[in-house]
This record gives C-alpha cells, structure tokens and sequence, in this order.
C-alpha cells in the first residue's frame, strides 16, 4: 500500500467538500437576506449583491486563507519549526510600522508618493504603505538572519521576534502623536479586515499567490528532505541554502499580497497547516496543495461568521480577530490532541 | 583500478579564529574496503568525513570519487556516488521510518521526485538490512535512540551510493546490532562497494575494519592494517594515556584495554 497515495485520497475526500461547502456558506450568508434564486434571474438589488459583494468577497478570502497557509508550511519547513507563522520573519511588525508611518505622514511627500502609487495599482495608500513594510522587514530579517552567507534559521527566528517588538514599540510612538480617529484607522487595519476589492485586483492577487504556490509544490520534495537537518538534505543532493532562499521569498510575495488585501489576519498560517498534517501526515507534496485548499475554506468560513456577526453586533468585527477567537482555541486542542 | 575516495592532502579551518582542522590528511578507501577512522577528540575525524562526502570542500588539496574530483561533480551526482550518514540525527522528525528510508531515493528522482515501486521496495530491503522493518511505518520521533538510528541508517543504504561515510554509526546501537552493521558492511564490500566510518570504539574498530586511519590533530599518524596501528605506543601517544593490545587468542583481532590504576 502507497501511504502517500492513500493520504492524499484521503485529504481529497475530506477538504474538497469542506471547501465546496466554504463556498456556498461564504456565497450564502450575509449582513442582508439574499435569494440565491432571485439573484441567479437578475432580479435585484439580489444579483448586485450576489456577484458585486459576496461572490468577489469570497474569492477574496479564499486567496488570502490559502497564500497565508502555504506560507505558513513554507516557513514551519524551512525553519524546521512547527510554530513558525508567516508573519515570524517580522512581517506583521514591518506592515504595522508601514502603515502608521504613512498615516502619520499624510500630506507630506511621503504621503503624496504612496497615494500616487495606489491610484495605479488600485489599491489603497495604506495596502502599499503595509506591503512596503512587510516586505522591507522581511529583507531586513534576512539580511540579519544570515551566519556564513546562508540563512540561518534560528538567528532569523530570533531577529523577527526582536523586529515585531520593536515596530511595536515604534507604532505606539507613532500612535501617541496621531488624532484618535486616526489612531482607530490604523488599528482597525493591521486587526485584518476584509473590504471588497476591484475584479482586477483579485485577478493579480490570485496570479501572485498562485504562482509561488505551485513554486513551493515543486520544491516540497526538497522541503521534506529539510527535515533531516541541513547536512541530512546536502547529503541527499539538496541545495540547501537556495531552497531556503527561493522558499522564503516564495513565502514572503505570498504574505505580502495578503498583507496588502486584508492587513494582518493572524491564526490561519498556524491553525491550518496543523490541522492539515492531521489528516495528511507530513509529505508536504500533500501538504502544499491540501493547505491551500483548508486555508481558502478556513478563511471563507471565518469571513462569513464575521458577516453573519454583524445581524448582532451592528458592525462587522475585524476578520483577523474572528480567525484569532476561532483560531486559539482549535489550536491548542490540535495540539493537545497529538500523540 | 581508481579508488572509490581518495583525499589528497586535504586542509581545511572551520573559521579565521580557529587553528587548522585537518592540516594535510590524505586516504583511500577501495573497492571492496572497510575503513575506518580513530582518534581523540577534535582530531579532525568529522571533518574528513564532511569533506568525503562532499558536505565541505578542502581549503587545499583535493577530494575524488572514483577518480573524479568531488568539485566537479553536481550535488546529485554526489549523492548517488556517496552516502552520508551525519554524526547527529534529529530526534524530532514525524516523518515515518519507512518516509526517511525513501528519502534515501532523492537522489535518483526525476523532476517531480515521486518515487516509483522499485523505489519503494530498494527502501524496504534497506530497512530489513537495518533491522526496523518491523517499525516502518511509526514515527521516527517515537522510536528509541538506537531505533532512531538504525532508520537513519536505512536512510544511507536505500541512496545505493558505491561509497557509505558512517560519522559514528554505532553510536546508540547495541551489540547485537553493531555486528549486523559491521555484516552489512562486510556484504556490500563483497559487491565492491566501501565504507569509510568514523569510529570510537577501538576494539569494534579492530575487528571491524580492514584498514584504519589514525587521525591527530588534523594529521594521519599512522594507517595500515588494525594490528599495525592499534600499536601500544601509538595509542598512547594519541591519546595521551596507557593502553595495552592484546590478541584475542582465537580470531588473533588485536584487543584494546585501558590501563586504569585500580
């Protein structure tokens, strides 16, 4: 018997219908009542509100849910580190200090460059000014991260545990000396939000996350032979040293285009992964692809309990902070769990 | 007929700061040959197995597998030429035994690295070899440190290289089990290949291997046949301490004691 054959059935057999399901929950449910009936006739504001807000709000999610998970496996294989999360490398911190300095920045030159970047991209001046950040902290860490001209795992893991406080420590200076609405605007952002995004956005987004993705799935042999310890893989034929490079970089495109759509949405490139390898075992041949599809249904799903929450709430909470209540506790029973 | 590893006055100096690892060392190993490498602590005994395998290149001198230079080789063509087995294994891995043995085929794997059914039965028979067929499909993280070890060693064998370095390899393995290595060994020298091993066990050394390598301070001090260099007097000036060799009476394998005042 091939136990990789039957994890990957396995895994096919349990995530395609949870995704299937993810789809039609995230479609489905909403601040508003919708026919689905209705809006598949054209009938409106129903088809408006089918294929403008939910529909594109739900691809949304899915990129994001599956960049943020398959980064999350690529730096828990490449740090060797079950807790790694994709924002370790001090990518929350630099995305945080991105932002702040921006707001704090508006109607300076600084201020003006951003805006005008944003209005060709389509984004937002705060996306850019976060994915700026994030990736800036992520070069940085890696350049501090390195011992002997290659990266080396544990200087890296401690130089962005070090960077996040310190951005921390930055943000709140920044913050002291912002108005409050000001303030508000900047923690709402980094807490992950979720808005909706321009067709062509989504196109992009998802070209940039697919590509890395399928990147990293060519290297997963490699990323399991990681394992063995970096002599264990060199001996096997592995280029150890590129394949955490092109892994890390893969890695950071991937949490960057979340960073820039959604801020900080935390708990998903830990919670999924984890639960993932339950089913699968470790392969991340299987790993890689069953990831994208949990981290896509994970993050619908956290979407559209953030949606249904507004019925109660009279305002949609922070989809970051849905993933981080739902994602605390499924974590720590996934690792209670383990033998 | 070339060696299958020849190190030709190899040097090498881990970093600036640090003196000389190895400062000159040279070796062979045959067709058919079991070697095996003594001496005391930081001779430059891991060292010379890194750069055997090709994990480290010489600052001077030149390293070659089956007369080519190790330089020019690809990290693959590497692997399928040398097996290396590292000093130390992680203890973590949730890998399974038989997925670590199977990671022995890497090297062999086309683009995809799916393995095939021929794969799957090399790593099989490597795992019987290494006597963990019965745990093949537990954890490695949930086996003891001599089980541990016996995967890893799968793990070499299922690579199928003509050449095993062994950094230590019987460390953990109980006796019954160091002599199902050495018979492994012993085997595949039938079939021409060789091992170099790096041992620390001067009487398994012994009895264990054809020729031995006497490694101080970055230097071979002595090499030839292990009743030649398993000299009372050569021992003692390696290892800065009284020994006495004897020979077994049956076999004629020299024995190595200590001498230790009582």
């Amino acid at each position: 018997m091939r136990p990789t054959a039957v994890r990957t059935a396995l895994a096919v057999a349990v995530l395609v219908p949870v995704a299937l399901f993810a789809l039609f929950v995230g479609v489905a449910v909403g601040a508003g009542q919708l026919s689905l009936r209705a809006a598949w006739n054209g009938v409106e504001p129903d088809a408006t509100v089918l294929f403008r807000l939910r529909i594109p709000r739900v691809i949304l999610a899915a990129e994001v849910g599956a960049a943020l998970s398959v980064a999350g496996v690529a730096l828990q294989a490449l740090l060797r580190n079950p807790l790694a999360d994709p924002f370790i490398f001090g990518l929350s911190g630099g995305a945080a200090v991105g932002t702040a300095i921006f707001v704090a920045a508006s109607g300076t030159f600084l201020g003006a460059a951003t805006a005008a970047a944003a209005s060709w991209s389509g984004l937002l001046p705060a996306q850019i000014a976060a994915v700026v950040g994030a990736l800036a902290a992520a070069l940085l860490v890696f350049t501090l991260g390195r011992a002997r001209g290659q990266l080396a795992p544990e200087r890296a893991l401690l130089v962005g545990v070090v960077f996040n406080s310190f951005a921390s420590a930055v943000v709140i200076s920044v913050e002291a000396v912002l108005q409050p609405e000001q303030t508000q605007a900047v923690l709402l952002w980094l807490s992950g939000t979720m808005g909706y995004e321009p067709n062509g956005v989504l196109l992009s987004a998802g070209l940039l996350v697919l590509a890395p993705a399928l990147l990293l799935t060519g290297l997963a042999g490699r990323l399991n032979l990681l394992a063995l310890g970096d002599e264990g893989a060199a001996s096997l034929g592995v280029d150890v040293a590129r394949t955490r490079v092109v892994a890390f970089f893969a890695a950071s495109v991937m949490v960057g285009v979340s960073v820039a759509l959604t801020g900080l949405v935390g708990f998903v490139g830990l919670v999924v992964p984890h639960g993932v390898r339950m089913v699968t075992g470790p392969d991340h041949r299987v790993v890689i692809p069953a990831s994208a599809l949990g981290g896509a249904a994970f993050l619908v799903l956290a979407d559209a309990l953030s949606r249904a929450l507004f019925r109660n709430l009279g305002m949609e909470p922070p989809v970051g902070a849905v993933t981080a209540m739902v994602g605390a506790p499924i974590f720590v029973l996934l690792l209670r769990s383990r033998r | 007929m070339t060696a299958l590893l020849e190190l030709d006055r190899v040097r090498y100096r881990h970093a600036t700061a640090l003196p000389e690892a190895l400062s000159g060392a040279s070796l062979r190993v045959g067709r058919g040959e079991v070697v095996g490498v003594i001496g005391p602590n930081a001779a430059g005994k891991s060292t010379l197995a890194r750069i055997a395998c090709g994990l480290l290149a010489p600052d001077a001198g030149e390293a070659r597998l089956s007369g080519d230079p190790m330089a020019r080789l690809s990290r693959r063509e590497r692997a399928r030429r040398v097996a290396f087995l590292p000093q130390h294994q992680p203890a973590d891995l949730v890998f399974t035994a038989r997925e670590v043995a199977l990671m022995g085929r890497a090297p062999h794997l086309g683009l995809w690295a799916l393995e095939g059914e021929r794969d799957r039965a090399i790593a099989e028979a490597s795992l019987a070899e290494a006597d963990v067929l019965a745990l093949a499909d537990r954890p490695v993280s949930q086996l003891s440190g001599g089980e541990r070890q016996r995967v890893f060693l799968a793990r070499a064998f299922a690579q199928q290289a003509t050449l095993l370095v062994l950094d230590e390899p019987t460390a953990g393995l109980d006796l019954g089990h160091q002599v199902l290595l050495v018979n492994a060994l012993r085997r595949r020298g039938r079939e021409g290949h060789g091992a170099l091993l790096v041992l620390h066990d001067l009487a398994l050394a012994g009895a264990a291997c054809d020729r031995l390598v006497l490694l101080v301070c970055g230097q071979v001090l002595a090499e030839g046949a292990p009743r030649d260099v398993l000299q009372p007097a050569l021992l003692a000036r390696a290892y800065g301490t009284a020994v006495d060799v004897i020979s077994d009476p049956t076999t004629g394998q020299p024995l190595v004691a200590p001498r230790i005042a009582r």
